[in-house]
């Protein structure tokens, strides 16, 4: 049976992160997965977490609304919005009262929030509903042990106590999917590390420090790639990297790649298709190297 | 309705202030009958070595009820949000949680924002996105936006006067 669900696009990704919507349009309907594009999501508001939490609670009930008026779950990639969305939901749930609150101001757009629907994320729907096996039958070309390294990011891994996506101290989903893609994980120290990303507002120095650290780090220890599953996460690792190298003096040259265009290149599909030329991190080298 | 409404730089909102006193104040009983300055939540605090911030001294802060003290200083705007202290604490503290009441205080309170955050509030109003869509580049600096990569259109708020409406609701609405 094919999974249906409305993506949820937020704002980074539908605005400058390209490739990662490009990779997604292609790989998941390939693996069974519907998207449905509705019309008229906004920003999720965790980034106005800081300025005014109720803002963000509003906008984010008002897109589950949304989402709930066409009946549909949601397929969200942000992780940062996943965060937001899903502790929305978790809040709301507690509260009667706030969804009372919530619902007096989503009135003015004639929507609803009523019940709960399932969220998922890349790599959840990846690993636990479309399932290593249905995606190991799609493999034409393995990654012949690629060593990689997976950085899931914070916000789909804590707080666990609204419910995440995989254990939060010890996640494996990301490198259970690259090894059924022929690659082989690395297990390395810095794993857990924040990108910094949420700093980029009012300290920018300091995030692409962040950035810089784990970059470093994953260099020096010989390993040939890195893996995202968040535009916010990518557009540090990737996007900047120039810059993050030279806040800890260091020439960068790590290719970093969203999991799902590693997971089509090993489907097979074209790297032009997968937005590769859109990585401004060396992702040429494993052209190179034989990951075509 | 401007920006001013909701973030209150112009006339700070008194009624918002209240709201996030009592949480304050909420979060201090509690803290005060559970945080025991184990110190873990700063030992894996992702913004402690770089920005020293210490996560289990705002809690001391706020037990101690020091919460002007708090909201003037520019630490609170150093936590990268990453969630570790929460999720770590033996005793369900938040420090994170704190640190948003925090920072929301400080904004309402009519202190300034630091760094964009009125720029991407600014966007959200007028288009429900903290950015439009923006040109890109590939490796090789070919210019590329949206529209040349087969995408579909941006999904954003329609009705853009009833948007705005909702959120108006958050700054006029009484506690
Ligand atoms: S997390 Fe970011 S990108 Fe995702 S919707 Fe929210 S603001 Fe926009
Ligand atoms: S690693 Fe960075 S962008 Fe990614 S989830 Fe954490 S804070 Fe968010
Ligand atoms: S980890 Fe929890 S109990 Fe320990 S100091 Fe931090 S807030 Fe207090
Ligand atoms: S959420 Fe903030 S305070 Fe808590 S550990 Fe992370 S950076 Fe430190």
């Amino acid at each position: 049976m094919k999974k249906k669900y409305a993506l949820f696009p937020g704002c980074l990704m539908p605005t400058e992160q390209y490739a990662y919507e490009l990779s997604i349009r292609e790989t998941l309907p390939l693996l069974g997965v519907e998207l449905v594009d509705v019309e008229g999501f906004s920003c999720c508001g965790e980034p106005m977490k800081s300025v005014n939490q109720l803002l963000t609670l509003y906008l984010s009930a008002r897109n589950l609304a949304i989402a709930e008026k066409h009946h549909l779950d949601l397929f969200v990639p942000c992780a940062m919005c996943h965060l937001a969305l899903t502790e929305c939901q978790y809040i709301l749930e507690k509260n009667p009262a706030m969804m009372e609150r919530i619902n007096g101001m989503l009135a003015a757009e004639d929507l609803k929030y009523t019940e709960k629907r399932h969220i998922a994320h890349t790599v959840d729907l990846l690993y636990d509903e479309i399932g290593i096996e249905k995606i190991k039958e799609q493999v034409k070309k393995p990654l012949h042990g690629l060593k990689i390294a997976a950085h899931y990011g914070c916000h789909i891994l804590r707080p666990s106590e609204i419910g995440r996506i995989d254990d939060s101290e010890n996640p494996q989903k990301i490198e259970a999917i690259l090894k059924v893609l022929g690659a082989e994980p690395v297990n390395y120290p810095q794993k857990l590390d924040c990108c910094g990303a949420p700093l980029l507002t009012n300290l920018p120095e300091s995030a692409l420090t962040k950035t810089g650290q784990k970059l470093q780090a994953i260099q020096e220890q010989g390993i040939q790639a890195m893996v995202d599953v968040c535009p916010w996460c990518h557009k540090m690792f990737d996007s900047r990297q120039t810059k993050a190298g030279e806040t800890v003096a260091a020439k960068l040259d790590v290719p970093v790649l969203y999991l799902t265009q590693l997971l089509g290149l090993a489907m097979g599909i074209s790297s032009e298709k997968l937005g590769l030329e859109l990585n401004l991190s060396p992702v040429q080298k494993l052209q190179e190297g034989g990951a075509k | 309705m401007s920006i001013i409404d909701l973030t209150s730089m112009g006339e700070p909102q008194s009624d918002l202030r209240k709201e996030l006193n009592d949480r304050l104040t909420k979060l201090q009983d509690e803290i005060s009958e559970y945080c025991f300055q184990c110190g873990k939540c700063t030992s894996g605090c992702e913004a402690h070595k770089l920005l020293e911030l210490e996560p289990h001294k705002i809690v001391a802060l706020l037990k101690r009820g020091l919460i002007n003290e708090l909201v003037n200083a520019d630490v609170i705007w150093t936590c990268m949000t990453c969630l570790k202290c929460r999720e770590r604490c033996p005793q369900r503290v938040a420090p994170v949680e704190i640190l948003f009441a925090l920072k929301n205080m400080a904004v309402a309170s009519g202190k300034q924002i630091p760094g964009k955050y009125t720029g991407m509030l600014q966007s959200i109003l007028s288009i429900g996105l903290i950015q439009d869509i923006q040109q890109t580049t590939t490796r090789s600096n070919k210019p590329v936006k949206r529209d040349e990569l087969s995408l579909p259109p941006l999904s954003k708020p329609t009705d853009v006067a009833k948007f705005q409406a909702g959120i108006m609701k958050i700054a006029m609405e009484k506690v």
